[in-house]
């Protein structure tokens, strides 16, 4: 008995060690959320919804930062998920035992985890020095870069996770490759690859770095896509390193509207998973 | 090449009278034009030699041949000749000689990996999904080989349908798994494609169970149903021959012989083949069997004799549970 009372002594000391470490991780996101909740919530009021970013020392709200946001964001997410998809199709389906497959992959996994800095810098390169100024599209585009990997990477993934008798039972009816994948394939990782573009847009939707080379920033209203365009992540980097009180509560508010909205996106991708595998 | 030695067998004719006759009247010619055919019925022309004149006691000695039992006049819908198959380099089927009948069941059995699976997916040429497998020789379907470079699958598996080992409904409502097969290849409207997909279900003895909730998911139904629904919506497009690739392994007895119910009715509108590891099965529901064992067609004939009184040692032992 004294082998055994031993591994119930190690069990549980490890056991102990394993929940600090667990409390210790967590409880840094708690206080991380609970500091932005806490000063998020003391700048949160209708004026941030509805008015534009203030000078210095006035009062103001971050309406154009916002729809900025949300105008990059969706049509990055527009530009980036055919790619990606594509991509990714052609990965798990018609390419699956090519070489071409196995070198995307491998790149694609680099761009996946590329800093973001950089895209923004190849972006700027490619648009706003030839455009010679800053604007959305730039931005859009950027962000679009970022959205492809995680795509590709997701498409590829979920349709590789359909069961290949699937495929053989719809090809045995009769079915053309391009229907049986889209009737078929498609349908049986639908909610799989909808998780991907969400976690796309969570991925892209606090990115800052890129768009700072590329939409920069637009202290107005503007949805003009070929102009400098406003962002919530670049307005909140500008605002939080400012002197000014007001701006400085600003850039909290804002970081919480991301927060929630990356949050909510999550939730939802969480809930279309679950589903997928009750099923 | 000589003469064939017939075993005559009852079972073979008890179809009708006039299967009778020719059979034993003409059952010799038959085969012999077979064998001018392309030697359908004799696999290994050196082992024809050696024991064509003795008596079919004395072939049961010679394990190399591939004992092809009282060849009867019957219409063959399927006919394979000199076939082989390679997984890339390693050869899966060793010159396969088999016809399938037309209106009847034929059962694959043997052993695992004995090539089974691997020749039913031949007949619909499934195995063109994947690089680096293909097959040689010919599989006449109708008199048209079907392995030629120019066969058009989508064509071919709309006139050859497959149902798997474990059921494989489409993430789609029961209906739509119905009715997307038959949109594929028809136009219909939507009154007939009501009644086909009632049709089919009620083929595949599934109507009633499931007729309150056509827009249920078929994900939604139970093993054995999804199964048969799997049956209905490969007999709802009106395929000429059947494949049943252990149909049965992944449910209970009772879904099982509802499905044995089913093959038996599916018999007198379609050629149907079933590989399967259940030998009582082999023998309830089919005519003709064919045993394989490693990559050969050991012996092939009709499903009475096989189980009672099989040419082959090997055979034997399969059916008795010495190996395998």
């Amino acid at each position: 008995m004294a082998i055994y009372d031993r591994r119930r002594r190690t069990n549980a000391t490890y056991l102990a060690l394993c929940y600090m470490a667990a409390i210790f991780g967590l409880s840094w996101l708690v206080v991380i959320l609970a500091t932005l909740f806490w000063q998020g919530m003391q700048g949160m009021s209708l004026a941030v919804f509805t008015q534009m970013t203030p000078p210095p020392g006035a009062d103001g709200g971050l309406l154009n930062a916002i729809v900025g946001s949300l105008i990059m964001t969706i049509l990055g997410v527009v530009i980036g998920t055919p790619l990606g998809m594509l991509a990714g199709t052609y990965m798990a389906e018609y390419g699956r035992y090519t070489k071409l497959t196995f070198v995307v992959r491998f790149i694609n996994d680099i761009l996946l985890s590329a800093p973001s800095i950089i895209v923004g810098l190849f972006v700027y390169e490619i648009m706003v020095a030839r455009m010679g100024h800053f604007s959305g599209i730039a931005g859009a585009v950027a962000l679009a870069v970022i959205v492809v990997p995680v795509v590709v990477r997701t498409t590829e993934d979920m349709l590789l996770l359909v069961p290949g008798p699937l495929r053989e039972a719809a090809s045995a009816l009769g079915l053309p490759r391009n229907l049986v994948i889209g009737k078929v394939a498609y349908r049986a990782a639908r909610a799989g690859l909808i998780t991907g573009v969400l976690l796309a847009i969570a991925r892209v939707s606090g990115e800052t770095a890129p768009l700072l080379f590329t939409a920069l920033n637009n202290q107005f209203f503007s949805t003009n896509l070929n102009a400098p365009m406003s962002s919530l992540p670049a307005v909140i980097f500008q605002f939080a390193l400012s002197p000014y009180k007001e701006w400085q509560q600003l850039a909290w508010a804002g970081a919480l509207i991301i927060t929630f909205a990356v949050l909510a996106l999550s939730i939802v991708a969480r809930v279309l998973g679950a589903q997928r595998t009750a099923k | 090449m000589k003469e064939l030695q017939i075993v005559s067998q009852e079972q073979e004719v008890q179809d009708s009278n006039d299967a009778r006759e020719a059979s034993i009247g003409g059952g010799a010619e038959a085969v012999v034009s077979q064998v001018a055919d392309g030697g359908a019925s004799i696999a290994n022309p050196a082992a024809s030699q050696a024991t064509a004149p003795t008596e079919n006691r004395d072939t049961a000695k010679d394990p190399a041949m591939t004992v092809i039992k009282q060849v009867p006049n019957l219409p063959q819908k399927v006919a394979i000749r000199d076939l082989n198959f390679f997984y890339g380099d390693s050869l899966a089927l060793k010159n396969i000689n088999l016809p399938l009948y037309a209106n009847k069941v034929t059962s694959f059995i043997g052993p695992s990996g004995c090539g089974k699976s691997t020749l039913l997916r031949v007949l619909n040429r499934m195995y063109d999904l994947y690089p680096k497998q293909r097959a040689e020789g010919e599989v006449l379907l109708d008199g048209h080989n079907i392995l030629k470079p120019d066969q058009d699958l989508n064509l071919l598996r709309a006139r050859v349908g497959m149902v798997f080992q474990k059921p494989t409904p489409f993430p789609m409502s029961i209906y739509d798994n119905i009715a997307f097969g038959i949109r594929l290849y028809e136009k219909v409207n939507k009154a007939e494609l009501d009644e086909r997909v009632e049709t089919a279900l009620k083929g595949a003895a599934l109507w009633g169970e499931v007729k309150d909730q056509l827009k249920a998911s078929g994900l939604s139904l139970s093993g054995g149903q999804q199964q048969r629904l799997c049956i209905a919506r490969t007999v709802a497009i009106h395929p000429e021959v059947i494949l049943l690739d252990e149909p049965c392994s992944a449910l209970d007895p009772i879904s099982t012989a509802k499905i044995e119910e089913l093959i038996d009715e599916l018999k007198a509108n379609y050629t149907i083949a079933i590989v399967t590891h259940n030998m009582q099965q082999a023998a309830r529901v089919s005519e003709y069997t064919a045993f394989m064992y490693l990559g050969e067609l050991i012996e092939f004939g009709n499903t009475a004799h096989m189980f009672t009184a099989p040419e082959q040692k090997r055979t034997q032992n399969y059916i008795t549970g010495r190996f395998g």
